[in-house]
């Protein structure tokens, strides 16, 4: 954990309202992105970056989105920290950018990941998670799947193979938003029951909403006092959280809003920030 | 040219080799996916426990298992038969390539050495779909001493690489002070400029065997390991293209995508004094049976060599 002291709630909520309004302007002006998957992964991904990842420290814990697609969510929140200048952002999926369309390592090595194919990234938790044990290191590896993502055969391998070997520095976050491409997973190819499949796999699971800060600290922060086996938080959101007319609507997986949506969209998010 | 070799099993020193390079070097780390006896790498989850990581039958998982290492500074090894370390892994090969890790793939059982196992275990497509990842270096060393050789090499250099290894028996050409160049090919003879047979590593046997076939008939040429299949050593193929009359590229693999077509890309666009000819497998799966019999009913055999010779 990077904060251990008394946590501004509301201050975090701020964060995640002007997290949103940059993902909303990289998507609107960059013409291109997944904006839904990016808005039910931002507040979880905005109390990572603010409490628990210390980009600064070169042995620290990281943060692998594997679910690339919602990467203008990690890039809003590294440039409320500072590693991306505010010129930058509007860059986003533009040629000689180092904002690429999924996470990057090597354009942005801060990501932690190259991602762009789903399923992959929990598997690279396993094995950073072995070095850190290795290295006798006391760091955590978080990874973020979609719910989605776990139709993917490659997250059950990974999913057998750190409970195997009780991987107890791994934290798999899965955003439980409930929609694949534009619909519901359930419809698609059903992943429940999500938590007995989890835990008949040898892990600790707690539920969430995604959405509201305390309950994400109460539980990120209780993980390590946990020994023994991996970890993971279903973190229950909505698609689109944040602009109503987005909100549970398949069709903005990777929609692109016009001027009148983009509109509507900042005002919905300015009233939000009022109301905070 | 030694006439009487001894035979070895090339990927029989891969565990030796990983055990003594990993005694200075605590980099290194061995994964598995049930394959660690065939592989011969058991006997390094014996000598150091703690960095042998057995993944289960998961190989897609294993080789992101491998990236995940090797962006917290290790190298990790990844030893499986061939069409599961590279067959089985492309999507997740490729992004290892992507972001340029550290990750060490080695393919045992290369071409069809899995023999009896039949096609469905056969590696004749792992040169093709290996090298055309931006970033990744493919070596196939030859016998037992090259192999190991490569092994220092491939640990030595920072970035993806491939290395395809034989199950099948091979004669022992090199001796134990082998040296291994990443991007350098090795002419082991050089005779006259008739002809040069050039052949990736786990074709030594049929390529060194129609190589003499030719001598005792009377023709004069050269024999090429192109032990380093990305980067080619471009050098040398130019220089064999321009100095012999035909070039008979032998390989265990598929003619679509291996070495074959590697020289010919390295060759398109220029006029050479060669004619290049294939001796491999012609787009299609073998069958079950030994890899000896295999070679000889599919084309990869004396006779094919001397046919393509003329």
């Amino acid at each position: 954990m990077k904060i251990t002291g008394t946590i501004d709630f509301d201050k975090l909520r701020m964060i995640a309202n002007e997290n949103r309004k940059k993902v909303l302007d990289m998507v609107y002006f960059g013409g291109s992105g997944h904006v839904g998957g990016a808005l039910s992964a931002t507040d979880v991904i905005t109390y990572l970056g603010e409490c628990v990842i210390d980009y600064d420290s070169k042995e620290r814990d990281k943060f692998l989105l594997s679910k690339g697609h919602a990467v203008p969510a990690l890039y809003a929140e590294l440039h409320h920290l500072g590693y991306i200048q505010d010129a930058e952002l509007s860059t986003f999926r533009e040629i000689n950018s180092r904002l690429q369309g999924h996470t990057n390592l090597l354009h942005m090595p801060l990501t932690d990941i190259t991602t762009g194919l789903l399923g992959q990234g929990l598997s690279y938790g396993v094995g950073m998670a072995f070095a850190k044990k290795l290295k006798k290191s006391r760091n955590t590896i978080f990874v973020m799947t979609g719910d989605g993502e776990m139709h993917e055969g490659q997250i059950w391998e990974a999913l057998m193979q750190a409970g195997h070997y009780k991987l107890d520095n791994l934290v798999l976050i899965i955003d439980r938003n409930g929609l694949c491409s534009h619909q519901p997973v359930e419809n698609v190819i059903s992943i429940e029951p999500l938590r007995e499949r989890l835990e008949a796999f040898g892990w600790n699971v707690k539920e969430i909403n995604g959405h509201n800060m305390e309950e994400i600290h109460s539980c990120v922060s209780g993980l390590n006092a946990q020994y023994g086996k991996p970890k993971c938080i279903i973190s229950h959101t909505v698609k689109g959280k944040g602009i109503s007319f987005m909100e549970n609507n398949g069709k903005w997986h990777r929609n692109i809003p016009n001027k009148d949506e983009y509109v509507a969209a900042c005002k919905e998010l300015s009233l939000a920030r009022e109301g905070i | 040219m030694k006439q009487n070799y001894s035979y070895s099993v090339p990927k029989d020193v891969i565990g030796h080799r990983l055990i003594e390079l990993a005694k200075d070097n605590h980099k290194i780390v061995v994964l598995s996916s049930d394959v660690s006896v065939s592989t011969n790498v058991e006997m390094f989850h014996k000598e150091f426990p703690e960095r042998f990581f057995e993944l289960g039958i998961a190989e897609q998982s294993t080789m992101s298992v491998a990236g995940g290492f090797a962006s917290e500074g290790f190298i990790p090894v990844y030893v499986a038969l061939a069409i599961f370390s590279n067959g089985m892994t492309w999507a997740q090969t490729r992004q290892v390539c992507n972001a340029n890790l550290n990750v060490k793939i080695i393919g045992t059982h290369a071409g069809v050495d899995d023999g009896q196992d039949g096609s469905g275990h056969h590696a004749t497509e792992d040169i093709a779909i290996s090298r055309v990842l931006p970033g990744m270096t493919v070596l196939s060393p030859s016998d037992e001493y090259e192999v190991a050789a490569a092994i220092d090499a491939m640990i030595q250099y920072d970035g993806p690489v491939y290395m395809r290894v034989a199950r099948d028996e091979q004669p022992v050409i090199h001796s134990k002070i082998c040296t291994f160049t990443i991007g350098k090919a090795e002419v082991l003879e050089d005779m006259g400029n008739e002809f040069a047979i050039v052949f990736e590593g786990t074709a030594l046997r049929q390529a060194l065997e129609g190589f003499e076939y030719a001598c005792s008939m009377g023709k004069k040429g050269k024999l090429v390991s192109v032990r380093s299949i990305k980067p080619i050593d471009k050098e040398c193929i130019l220089y064999l293209a321009d100095s012999v009359n035909t070039i008979v590229v032998v390989e265990n693999h598929s003619v679509l995508g291996g070495l074959y077509s590697t020289i010919c890309e390295c060759l398109a666009g220029q006029k050479n004094r060669a004619v290049i000819k294939s001796v491999g497998f012609h787009d299609e799966f073998a069958e079950s049976g030994s890899p000896k019999d295999i070679k000889e009913k599919y084309g990869l055999n004396i006779e094919q060599i001397a046919k393509m010779l003329g």
